[in-house]
């Protein structure tokens, strides 16, 4: 384990220490700042704030954020491509979209400074990460108009990191560089580093004892518990999870530190809240609901209130590590991948969670969701691995009912269990889809 | 020395079979026997052929996990009766069979049957002195 001492040397900036009074005094100024900027740059948000009887001059205090609108990907797709931009084109520097699964991509553009903010942002989760300027940093995220490449690049360069820019793909190129380059600290998506680590053991290298990794810093996507375990085990590392979206400045926004309480986010460049998701109302410090952020010091776009549809829940104790930023919990699920079953919430990373630690099976999974008799069915398909379940068909079945007693307790529902060969269920590069819903007509 | 049968897991898909088939035969690899149950979701094919380890390699290299068990073969007498024999000796010595198929006959040719049973070498010697041709090698 990580000692206090060696925690508290891996802080990169003294703004991730103030004090509580000194950060609200921050936030409330620059949240005036940025309020009165969009609402005189961007007729969109002055429509918003018109439409929600609000002007800049209201805020008084930083509970007066709660009055303000929303912002959602709606926002984004409505305004394409560059209607919720402040800055003139002049000032902007660098353009960047997210995957935009459905239509039109979400644009995002960077001024000058939002590059340094976001450099600093960067440099503070990889350092809270472990790395420093000793560490070879391998970034297996696709390079592009993604986010996640590039804003790692540079902040893992400020720190001094050695960076190697792989980009996604090619796995077995990957293990190669990683062993001839001595990679100390992999940056990928968490089931594409699970992938590269299987490929790596088909050629015949032990992740854990072949290469130097030393840190895994995850993001893209979220992860659980129990595929951190996996993680750390099949390569020796010691892995961070760090969270961002593109609406917001892309990676960046927060981190766990090497203390794994959580992540911190860096609360002088960003406000967030957890909201109820139905009704929109905050909720308090420890509540689980939907995140919301609000970006202080962005110039090209700044994003009031934005509706991140993740769940989490928000901790103001200082952290071992000597931050005293607010910490988000791990994200539970999406509040529009969340599942309802019979009335039932169910998060695919649930189901992911009972694979990861049941014996016998993959990783992997595919959730497929139906109706039959006008009742919500599920199935999984989950990869057999372990070939001495053949020996017998009662063997098979008992393993199929012990998954599927498990996925019962976990998610209170009886899920249909298909095991299937290994490797052939799709493996994702970038953001997994592991849900086939079709309930479409009624 | 027993005879290797080959196990892999058969999800209830279309060309699963056909799948499994075509690598056999790119790999030049020949089927002896095989047996597959109606079952409603996967099932477990098993099958009887002549490189069962290289079997095993170029299954796995096509991502498929096969697992390799001894069984016993046994070559029954071409007459009315012999198979009742063989049943009731294993069962007058209490032997439980598993499960058993037969090989692709061949006009003319042996008329194998794979007969899983916990205890081979018991079994095998228990019918040897009953006088039942059983097979060790193919």
């Amino acid at each position: 384990m990580i000692s206090k001492e060696d925690l508290k040397h891996r802080i990169w900036s003294t703004d991730e220490t103030l004090e509580r009074e000194q950060f609200m005094a921050l936030q409330l100024e620059r949240l005036k700042k940025t309020a009165e900027r969009v609402y005189e740059k961007v007729p969109a948000y002055r429509k918003k704030f018109d439409d929600a009887g609000v002007l800049p001059g209201d805020i008084k205090n930083l509970s007066d954020l709660k009055y303000l609108p929303f912002t959602t990907k709606a926002d984004f797709r409505d305004n394409y491509p560059f209607g919720l931009f402040s800055s003139e084109r002049k000032d902007i520097v660098r353009f960047h979209a997210s995957s935009g699964t459905t239509g039109k991509p979400t644009v995002v553009g960077y001024t000058r400074n939002d590059m340094e903010v976001w450099k600093e942002l960067i440099a503070r989760i990889v350092t809270q990460a472990g790395v420093t300027n000793e560490d070879t940093a391998q970034i297996s995220f696709g390079y592009g108009l993604f986010t996640g490449a590039f804003g790692l690049h540079q902040g893992l360069e400020r720190v001094g990191a050695a960076v190697i820019p792989m980009s996604s793909g090619n796995t077995a190129k990957q293990i190669m560089i990683m062993q001839d380059f001595g990679t100390t600290a992999l940056i990928s998506t968490p089931s594409y580093a699970l992938h590269m680590a299987e490929v790596a053991l088909e050629m015949g290298i032990d992740p854990a004892k072949d290469l130097q990794l030393k840190w895994g810093l995850f993001g893209g996507e979220g992860s659980t518990e129990s595929m951190r375990n996996e993680l750390n085990r099949v390569w020796g590392i010691f892995s961070t999870e760090n969270y961002g979206m593109s609406e917001l400045i892309g990676p960046g926004v927060s981190g766990e530190c090497l203390a794994l309480k959580g992540m911190h986010i860096s609360e002088d460049h960003f406000i967030p809240e957890i909201i109820d998701p139905e009704t929109g109302e905050v909720l308090g410090p420890g509540q689980v609901g939907e995140l919301v952020i609000t970006t202080i010091t962005k110039e090209a776009l700044p994003i009031i209130r934005y509706r991140t549809k993740d769940i989490t829940s928000l901790n103001y104790e200082k952290c071992d590590c000597g931050r005293t930023t607010v910490r988000m919990a791990k994200i539970q699920g999406r509040s529009d991948d969340m599942l309802i079953l019979g009335g039932v919430n169910v998060f695919p990373s649930q189901i992911e969670d009972v694979l990861l630690s049941t014996e016998g099976v993959g990783p992997h999974y595919q959730i497929k969701v139906y109706k039959k008799a006008h009742l919500d069915k599920i199935e999984v398909d989950v990869e057999l691995t372990d070939a001495s379940y053949l020996e017998s068909y009662a063997k098979l079945e008992s393993l199929n009912q012990h998954v599927r007693n498990r996925l019962r307790t976990v998610l209170g529902i009886d899920a249909k269990v298909n095991l299937v060969q290994p490797a052939s269920l799709p493996r994702f590069e970038g953001k997994a889809r592991r849900v086939i819903d079709l309930r479409k007509e009624d | 020395m027993a005879i290797k049968q080959l196990s892999v897991l058969l999800p209830n898909q279309y060309g699963m079979l056909a799948n499994l088939t075509e690598i056999f035969f790119k790999e030049d690899i020949d089927i002896r026997a095989m047996s597959v149950y109606d079952t409603t979701e996967y099932g477990i094919l098993r099958a009887v052929v002549d490189d069962p380890d290289k079997a095993v390699e170029v299954l796995k290299k096509n991502g498929i996990v096969a697992m390799l068990s001894d069984i016993m073969a046994v070559n029954p007498e071409d007459r009315k009766g012999s198979l009742n024999e063989i049943f009731h000796i294993l069962s007058n010595n209490n032997v439980n069979v598993d499960y058993i198929y037969s090989f692709v006959v061949k006009k003319g040719g042996p008329q194998y049957f794979v007969l899983k049973v916990a205890d081979i070498p018991k079994v095998e010697t228990l019918l040897e002195s009953h006088g039942i041709e059983v097979i060790k090698k193919l």
